[in-house]
């Protein structure tokens, strides 16, 4: 269970709407305890034709109705809560970990993954611990009124309850935490199968393999469906079981009615223990499926808490705040992302304010581990990177990156309008700084074009518009951010070459107040520079312009 | 949240009439209505074992009724018949809920496994231009979790929702049978059902919807920041955007809040009605035991209160299954969105006739006059575009972005068909030729091969599975994949793909090349095959594509000037749609 400890402490903080919703959950079991219990002892009454009174009986019946209704909301209103609460734990503990990191990583998937998981921690407090708890509580209540009638229909019942309350519940979350592996894998392989299918679609035609390809689809459809029906049957199994054991518990009750088996009790006290024990037992007949779900919950706690550990590696949030200068310089840098590989070495440069300069090189030369480096995502094995004076390690980490804008293929656009895409949160910047970067960025026609103009919407990862509209706006931003430093990682990436070299053009009329570092693997001839940098098998030689 | 959705479902019964349905709707309601229509046969199959389990409740409750008021009644013993039955309707209809879970587990796969079918019987027909309006991972994941997302509906909101009038009502006549006051009062109660939802259900219903869609909408705020996350951390405004999503997130809260608390009393309605039912039906019976003792009255006034739950279980089963229904539209809204390409005018129907004719330097292509739009009401894509290669010529295609290659290339591939005008391949018509045996003269190479997962063997054999090992031996050399094959860790066995070896933009082009040496096709078309090279690695593929060159009529596609010199023998020039150059090289 220590997969759940964070959420746990994400949970702490409400713990007072949660308990509420829990209390109002544990009365309103109650009310329908009492419900049942006068149902059956007014029933009782009245057929053996003695006086009854009907007050505690409609009592029962408002409260019920009131109690639920509070019930509802109270839960509901703490869940949504915790939901939110959730959301933002794991979106900082992100932040602060591993998600610099991840702007050099391909991840889009696995996050989409992480998304799901925490959406499927909500039901931990909604549909697993309320119905647990109720369940808790009901047991005592329920012996009480069996102790009633007799010590062995208490016992035969509370056993009976336990199985189906407890113990096949906690048997359904075992099996299911430990088909959830098998199950994730051939869902992730099906899922790789369908990216594979469409995604090739072209090759696959053009080879006349979509038959085969489809195939292949199929069987890890059918390999996905023969694990998920081993649950179902599992599933359907103990409901089947949970089912019986209720009927028996009503045997049980009703022996206690007729005297067989069990001793025999007064007609009227036996018809209300058969009432109470039906109501219990009918409420917790589908637990075990709160068991399956907890069973899917830990993998997915599991997940997330691995997720939001932050990866070895990850520099220290430094103290300084940011200098006055952004002058860059590195000394005698050394780095590899992992320890055996060595992807720079010994790398020595010096960029002074409002200088241009490109790194070119192949690709997996380390060109973007430095850009990684300056950024402080990662620190370097040796030496040091300096700041307008100071070592980056000793700068404060959100600070430094306010100094340092970055411009890369991964740069995400935000399914939203192009005014929050440029301010990504950023309160304090008018519409006229906004035209004026994306008049520098040349995509201010554009813009101007569409009827909502800065509020139009740009579609998921800027599906709406071209890939070099997009990453103009990307620019923008970039443009649009006080940084002196701005580090363009192959900036051209999905852009024809005429649309490329007009881009690069952009960057010569930007005024002299800010340092560039172009990171590409070719240049266009437009640049205007003041170093040239090749990265070439870890080393960095300078060329002449 | 189960019961939001539940609460939700109560409105849509009366969201239905008070929001006017759009034409898209319309198509929606439609699609919605075949998918149901396909799998009615399972549905009915459920629907009657549920309906069978009602029924066998009532056994059971009758039974139950009847050894309960021969105990109270005094005197009598207990009666093992009905003990008997009690037992016998118990164990059945445990069997009849176990084989309606299996069924339904085995119904919802069955139905997931059909619609699986029918998208990409559609995905196929489209072809692969459908890559050209939607993201591969978009399309990748309608045919994978939406679904999936499904399961529910097809395996629980249908039976439920087939079943649920008729079985209430069944046990409303059953109990009236036994007992006509106790029928009249559930009745009632029952009727009170729809009339309370009516008055709390027509206020809220338009908000509620709203609510869901902020829900929804939130969602997917979510994901898109975690998976541009790395920008706003980059950027240094994590901090601020945490904030900000707190905030929408209260906001919506309250919102949502508001409307639940008016929301809840509809699904206290449920509450309300079962409780009044059951109450009333109690303090009722009072005056209706005449004489006291009777076995047959007091075994029917507890078959009446016993069986008021009964009548309620179909109607929380339905509302249970709310969230399954609102699955079905997400699914079938985006299903609908899937582009659907224009219809040539006078399709000519496949005549397999013609055969291309190809010769040892490779195959004629004639281009007369075709036209072709992408959306109605918007330019043309191309227009009138004619050109002729002889066997063997080696055509650059040059042109802005937005000029029409991509369109033209996909044309020549038989992705699409022409508007207009014809395309003759070996002398035969591109139309008239199944699709088989255009795509057989042609190899393509585009700017970055699909690398499937699996190993780099099958990755290269897949262009022609008959091949020998000496063919294959053949293409690694002329591609000069054996230059990194050393590199591999298990060589041609070394595994590829998403989770793979991963290959550099150079490696994966060579084995774009390997393919078409391997497929040893006439007609080679390339599109932009070096846009994502740098100038080294390029200079080393072209070596290969060279060698690729030899034999074959080609059309290249490219912006980089190191094509210029590869041996062309024809430039062609496009502008928005046109050609505008056309220069013929000896």
């Amino acid at each position: 269970m220590t997969q759940l400890r964070p959420l746990w402490n994400v949970w702490k903080a409400r713990w007072a709407r949660l308990l509420i919703g829990l209390l109002l959950a544990e009365l309103s079991v109650c009310s329908v305890f009492l419900l049942m219990g006068q149902t059956g002892s007014r029933l009782g009454l009245i057929a053996v034709g003695a006086a009854a009174a009907f007050g505690i009986l409609r009592f029962a019946g408002a409260a019920r109705i009131i109690l639920r209704y509070l019930e509802r909301l109270a839960t509901h209103d703490a869940t949504f809560r915790v939901l939110a609460d959730i959301r933002l734990w794991f979106y900082r503990r992100l932040a602060h970990g591993a998600a610099a990191g991840l702007g050099f990583r391909r991840s889009g998937d696995l996050l989409s993954r992480l998304v799901l998981d925490v959406q499927s921690l909500d039901s931990l407090y909604l549909r697993i611990l309320v119905p647990l708890a109720t369940a808790l509580l009901s047991l005592p209540i329920v012996i009480l009124v069996c102790l009633k009638g007799s010590v062995l229909l208490a016992i035969c019942v509370g056993v009976i309850f336990c199985l189906t309350a407890f113990v096949l519940p906690a048997f359904m979350a075992k099996l299911s935490y430990r088909w959830g592996p098998e199950l994730q894998r051939t869902q992730a392989e099906m899922n790789n199968q369908a990216l594979d299918l469409v995604g090739g679609m072209r090759e696959l035609r053009i080879f006349g393999q979509e038959e085969a390809a489809t195939k292949r689809f199929l069987d890890a459809e059918s390999a996905f469906y023969t694990a998920q029906r081993q649950q179902g049957r599992a599933m359907a199994h103990i409901h089947a079981l949970s089912l019986l054991l209720t009927r028996l518990g009503v045997i049980c009750a009703l022996g206690g009615c007729a005297g067989l088996f069990f001793p025999k009790e007064q007609a009227v006290v036996g018809i209300t223990v058969l009432f109470v024990v039906m109501t219990a037992l009918d409420n917790v007949v589908d637990l075990p499926r709160a068991g399956l779900l907890f069973g899917q919950v830990r993998h997915a706690a599991e997940r997330v808490a691995e997720a939001t550990v932050v990866p070895e590696g990850t520099p220290d949030e430094g103290t300084l705040p940011v200098p006055a200068g952004s002058e860059i310089e590195v000394r005698n840098v050394t780095f590899g992302w992992t320890a055996e590989r060595t992807v720079l070495k010994n790398i020595n440069f010096r960029l002074r304010e409002g200088e241009r300069a490109a790194l070119i090189g192949p690709s997996g030369a380390g060109k973007s581990s430095l850009a990684a480096l300056l950024l402080k995502v990662v620190s370097p094995q040796e030496g040091e990177i300096i700041l307008g004076g100071e070592d980056i390690a000793d700068i404060s980490t959100e600070a430094l990156r306010s100094r340092v804008a970055w411009l890369s293929q991964a740069s995400h656009l935000f399914d939203d309008t192009i005014r929050s895409n440029l301010l990504l949160g950023r309160e304090h910047l008018s519409d006229e700084a906004m035209w004026v970067a994306l008049e520098q960025a040349q995509i201010a026609d554009f813009v101007r074009s569409l009827p909502d103009g800065l509020d139009s919407w740009i579609g998921e990862n800027g599906s709406h518009i071209s890939g070099g509209q997009g990453r103009r706006i990307a620019l923008a931003r970039v443009l649009l951010s006080d940084a002196p430093v701005l580090i363009l990682d192959e900036p051209g990436t999905g852009l024809d070459v005429e649309t490329e070299r007009a881009f690069l053009d952009t960057l010569n009329s930007l005024d002299r107040s800010r340092t560039i570092l172009l990171i590409t693997h070719r240049l266009t001839g437009v640049e205007q520079l003041d170093h040239l940098w090749m990265l070439q098998d870890g080393v960095l030689k300078s060329h002449a312009l | 949240m189960e019961n939001f959705h539940s609460v939700c479902f109560s409105f849509s019964i009366f969201a239905c009439i008070c929001l006017r349905m759009k034409a898209d709707k319309k198509m929606l309601k439609g699609w919605v209505r075949q998918q149901n229509r396909a799998n009615r046969p399972a549905t009915m199959i459920l629907a009657l074992i549920g309906m069978l389990n009602v029924l066998v409740g009532m056994i059971l409750i009758w039974s139950l009724a009847s050894i309960l008021a021969r105990l109270l009644t005094g005197g009598q013993g207990l009666d093992f018949r009905y003990l008997g039955l009690f037992i016998l309707a118990s164990v059945l209809r445990v069997l009849l809920g176990y084989a309606q879970e299996l069924l339904a587990v085995a119904s919802g796969e069955k139905a997931r496994k059909r619609l699986r079918r029918e998208l990409l019987d559609r995905f196929f027909a489209q072809g692969p231009s459908l890559l050209r309006h939607q993201h591969s991972a978009y399309l990748a994941s309608m045919l994978t979790d939406r679904v999936e997302a499904l399961e529910g509906y097809f395996s629980r909101w249908m039976p439920a929702s087939a079943l649920w009038v008729v079985a209430q009502w069944s046990v409303v006549l059953v109990v009236f049978w036994q007992n006509h006051r106790a029928g009249l009062i559930l009745g009632g109660c029952c009727l009170f059902l729809p009339v309370f939802q009516a008055v709390f259900g027509i206020a809220t219903a338009v908000a509620s919807r709203r609510q869901i869609l902020a829900l929804n909408r939130l969602q997917v705020r979510f994901l898109d920041r975690i998976r541009g996350i790395a920008t706003i951390v980059l950027s240094g405004n994590a901090e601020k955007d945490a904030q900000a999503l707190g905030h929408a997130a209260d906001e919506l809260r309250q919102r949502t809040m508001k409307v639940l608390r008016v929301a809840f009393l509809t699904s206290a309605s449920t509450d309300i009605a079962m409780i009044v039912a059951l109450v009333w039906i109690v303090i009722d019976q009072r005056h209706g035991l005449l004489h006291v003792g009777s076995v047959p009255q007091t075994t029917a006034i507890l078959f009446a209160v016993l069986m008021v739950p009964e009548a309620f279980a179909p109607f929380r089963a339905l509302s249970a299954a709310y969230q399954d229904r609102a699955q079905i539209t997400n699914s079938g809204e985006a299903i609908q969105k899937l582009p659907a390409l224009p219809v040539s005018q006078g399709i000519k129907t496949a005549t397999h006739q013609s055969v291309p004719q190809r010769s040892d330097r490779g195959i004629e292509l004639n281009v007369r006059d075709i036209s072709y739009r992408w959306v109605e009401d918007r330019p043309l894509a191309l227009a009138d575009v004619s050109f002729h290669l002889k066997a063997g010529d080696i055509a650059l295609l040059t042109g802005l972005s937005g000029a029409g290659k991509s369109t033209l290339i996909e044309m020549l591939l038989g992705f699409i068909r022409p508007l207009q005008g014809e395309v003759l391949l070996g002398g035969a018509d591109l139309q008239g030729l199944k699709p088989a045996d255009v795509t057989r003269q042609i190899s393509w190479i585009g700017q970055k091969p699909v690398i499937f997962a699996g190993t780099l063997r099958d990755n290269i054999m897949f262009a022609a599975p008959e091949a020998s090992e000496a063919q294959l031996r053949a293409a690694l050399e002329a591609s000069s994949i054996t230059d990194y094959l050393p590199l591999l860790p298990d060589g041609l066995d070394t595994q590829l793909g998403e989770r793979g070896f991963g290959l550099s933009g150079g490696q994966a082009q060579r084995i774009a090349i390997a393919r078409a040496f391997l497929k040893d096709a006439p007609l080679l078309i390339m599109d932009e095959p070096t846009a994502h090279l740098d100038p080294a690695t390029e200079k080393d593929i072209l070596v290969a594509l060279r060698r690729l060159l030899d034999g074959r009529t080609a059309l290249i596609s490219t912006h980089s000037p190191q094509f210029h010199n590869i041996g062309e023998t024809v430039r062609l020039v496009m502008e928005k749609g046109r050609i505008t150059a056309q220069e013929t090289l000896s």
